[in-house]
């Protein structure tokens, strides 16, 4: 089982749909996938339709198996089941670590009721909290979505600072451009920028700018089950691909 | 993802219900189709006795595949092979799991023709997320009655809804039904065939009346066998059509006093010709199913021998057969068991002994307690030094004592005969391997005879081959017999005689 992370320090940089993409792609290959949503806004569940489940807040949310699988739902997929957001994640890095213990009594738990997962891809939350920090310290590779731009360069630095600081492994970090424009003069200069200053952390692929990502919202559904043949939905399977490799 | 929720049974509806379920609401959801319909030929492969049926399973073919419904509609599949003995079908997971319950006696026939479609619904709520799946499989065969599976594809996370989806199609008005139910719903009627039917008898009808209604069965059951004796599908129809006149013959026989002496006869002549005309195939058929237990029976250098022998036993089976088909086709034949037919339909012209009102149930109790009291007097008096004979006779009071059973088992609590016929069952086995290996030299002595205007060559090698085998067989029967004692004396328990006393001498204490 891996875990892969959807994470960025800065908003509206594609990282929900970098999760629910990568999420529906690895489904699409055969893997089962657990997709979390972590972030407040709910973002991912909503793309796939789910509604929060009322009945699952409180303290002892995830240190308590029964309740982690009850909360999970089948998304209309093969293979994808989502945890919907609205929940109380206060506790979810605790859990994460236990999930991680391959020996663990909550791992078999898991295993158990079939919730023997491939991949779990966790929708984080964007900021810097202990919360990410942990979720760091779990998984086993971190998506980051980077938007060609000065701004984003800036937020991306803090980032590998913050890794630095905290003696985390670098490594782990999977960044890739996002929404990028090759009409952008900005984005070809910053992007060749940073694959030179950052040429570990990078990934080959780009994801361009869109108007099916953005369809999303409309359809809510991956880009890949409306567009399957577009350009987006082709970048996110290559980009899947090569996450599911380095995790 | 599918949930694991208990296993959920695929419910058995109409087609014209099943109609029904697409635009359905269900509370604020509703059914809606998901992807095309699928349609293409389809048969329902079983034995003629259905024993793939019996098992709560159903094996259905398609263009190019074999699916194995299991009885909690998990399906097995394998590519497509005509159907035939289980052991003649290639190796596969659905072949494995039919050799575990079909008899490897039997062939696999297609049962119904048919098409069958499938069609995916989903239920969408509000907001058109799919809470629960279906899947409508229907078959509709070319006669029988049409038949819808919908199998139930919970989602994780939407027990509820799927609760709501279960409970809508039961509401529809049919109950859930079993993999078995579908495979006779489909099969339609008049394909249930069992070679032991259930006959309704109460303790007040006559024993006349019982009489007729069992003779009347079991000729339904021989009348049965026919075609397949005819087409030659496999050696237990003629088995299955001898035993129901071997039935008959032992009503006839065995109920003393229902019939006039001058009908009995009469019935034990009629019943006895026709069974004799099957005598000589059945015999063949039976020598035949020996070749491979033969083979193993003597050296390899023997071996040869034994297979010159069974291709000409295989020959002389061909002709065997089309003298029989021919029988069975035949005008005379076909008259005879009509007017049988007839006659036990309605019963008024045969004629009425002095025992023909009496109770079934007394006249039960009479028949089986003295026919058991003399098995165990002759049983009794066996010792490894008595004659051959006398064990010969013990087999066939056993034989009858067991078909009186069997007869009047509906008056009788049903655990308690089943245990009898259990007990009885060990001993018979017993007794009828000591028969069998004794019949079995007497044939290979008669085939011996046989051989002398035969192919020198091949007769002398033949010969060596049956010396060697009547050997071994010798020897096996006195390992049988001397395991006769023994036998009797586990069947004649004190818990056994218990039982016997309580059902068929009742009233009276233990002594």
């Amino acid at each position: 089982m891996k875990i892969i992370a959807s994470y960025s320090n800065k908003g509206g940089v594609g990282k929900t749909a970098s999760a629910v993409n990568i999420a529906y792609c690895l489904a699409k290959e055969g893997h089962r996938v657990l997709l979390c949503d972590l972030d407040p806004q709910g973002a991912s569940s909503f793309y796939f339709r789910v509604k929060p489940s009322k009945k699952l807040k409180g303290d002892r949310f995830f240190t308590d198996v029964k309740r982690f699988t009850d909360a999970i739902r089948g998304s209309d997929f093969d293979n994808l089941d989502i945890l919907p957001a609205n929940t109380e994640f206060r506790d979810f890095d605790v859990f994460l670590a236990r999930m991680k213990r391959s020996q663990s009594r909550l791992k078999k738990a898991l295993k158990s009721v079939g919730n023997d997962y491939d991949f779990i891809v966790l929708d984080c939350p964007p900021n810097i909290s202990t919360l990410s920090e942990n979720v760091f310290k779990a998984s086993d590779a971190i998506v980051v979505p980077v938007i060609p731009t000065t701004l984003s360069e800036r937020t991306f630095e803090q980032l590998v600072e913050f890794f630095k600081e905290h003696k985390l492994e670098r490594k782990k970090i999977l960044a890739f451009f996002s929404m990028a424009q090759a009409t952008k003069k900005l984005h070809g200069e910053t992007m060749r920028r940073m694959r030179k200053q950052h040429a570990k952390r990078f990934l080959d692929v780009t994801i361009p700018f869109s108007t099916d990502v953005e369809k999303m919202g409309i359809h809510r559904a991956p880009v890949g089950s409306f567009s399957a043949s577009h350009e987006a939905a082709t970048a996110y399977r290559k980009l899947s691909k090569e996450v599911a490799k380095k995790a | 993802m599918l949930a694991t929720l208990g296993q959920l049974r695929p419910a058995l509806v109409s087609t014209a219900l099943s109609k029904k379920l697409v635009g359905a609401k269900i509370g604020k959801a509703r059914l809606i189709r998901e992807g095309e319909e699928e349609q293409e030929a389809l048969t329902l492969i079983d034995t003629f006795d259905n024993q793939i049926g019996a098992a709560d399973m159903a094996l259905i073919a398609t263009e190019d595949a074999l699916l194995l419904i299991g009885p909690d509609a998990a399906v097995t599949r394998q590519d497509v092979a005509a159907p035939d003995f289980v052991d003649q079908m290639p190796d596969g997971p659905v072949t494995g799991k039919l050799s575990k319950i079909v008899d490897p006696l039997r062939r696999l026939l297609v049962r119904a023709e048919g098409v069958f479609s499938c069609q995916i619904l989903k239920m969408v709520d509000d907001l058109e997320k799919t809470v629960a799946r279906c899947r409508v499989q229907s078959f509709a065969p070319e006669n029988g009655t049409a038949a819808c599976m919908i199998e139930f594809m919970p989602l994780r996370g939407y027990d509820e809804e799927m609760e709501q989806l279960t409970a809508y199609v039961a509401s529809l008005g049919k109950p859930l039904g079993t993999v078995g139910d579908i495979a006779r719903a489909l099969r339609g009627p008049g394909a249930d065939y069992t070679s032991k039917p259930v006959i309704a008898m109460t303790p007040e009808e006559t024993s006349f009346q019982a009489a007729t209604d069992i003779i009347r069965a079991q000729i339904a059951v021989a009348r049965a066998n026919e075609p397949g004796v005819i087409e030659d599908i496999d050696s237990e129809f003629l088995h299955d059509y001898r035993v129901a006149l071997r039935r008959t013959r032992s009503v006839v026989s065995l109920f003393k006093g229902v019939f006039t002496d001058q009908q009995t006869q009469q019935f034990k002549d009629r019943f006895g010709s026709l069974m004799a005309r099957t005598g000589e195939l059945r015999d063949l058929d039976v020598h035949l199913l020996d070749r491979q237990p033969y083979r193993e029976l003597v050296p390899p250098a023997l071996q040869p021998g034994i297979d010159k022998l069974f291709d000409s036993l295989a020959a002389d089976r061909g002709a065997a057969h089309a003298k029989l088909a021919r029988f069975f086709n035949g005008q005379a034949y076909l008259r005879e068991m009509d007017k049988l037919e007839k006659l036990f339909a309605a019963p008024k012209r045969i004629a009425k002994g002095p025992e023909a009102e009496r109770p079934a149930l007394a006249f039960a109790q009479a028949l089986i307690w003295k026919r058991y009291v003399k098995v165990c007097k002759i049983a009794g008096s066996i010792d490894d030094t008595t004659p051959d004979e006398q064990v010969h006779d013990l087999r066939i009071h056993c034989k009858k004592l067991r078909y009186l059973i069997e007869f009047f088992a509906p008056l009788f609590g049903k655990e308690d005969t089943k245990v009898m016929l259990k007990s009885l069952k060990k001993l018979q086995d017993n007794l009828g391997a000591f028969n069998d290996y004794s019949v079995q030299q007497e044939a290979l002595a008669g085939m011996l005879d046989g051989l002398s205007d035969g192919d020198s060559t091949d007769a002398i090698e033949i010969a060596t081959s049956i010396g060697a085998l009547v050997t071994v067989l010798h020897q096996k029967q006195i390992e049988e017999r001397a395991r006769v004692v023994a036998s009797f004396v586990a069947f004649n328990s004190d818990k056994t005689r218990a039982r016997f006393r309580k059902s068929f001498k009742p009233g009276k204490t233990a002594g």
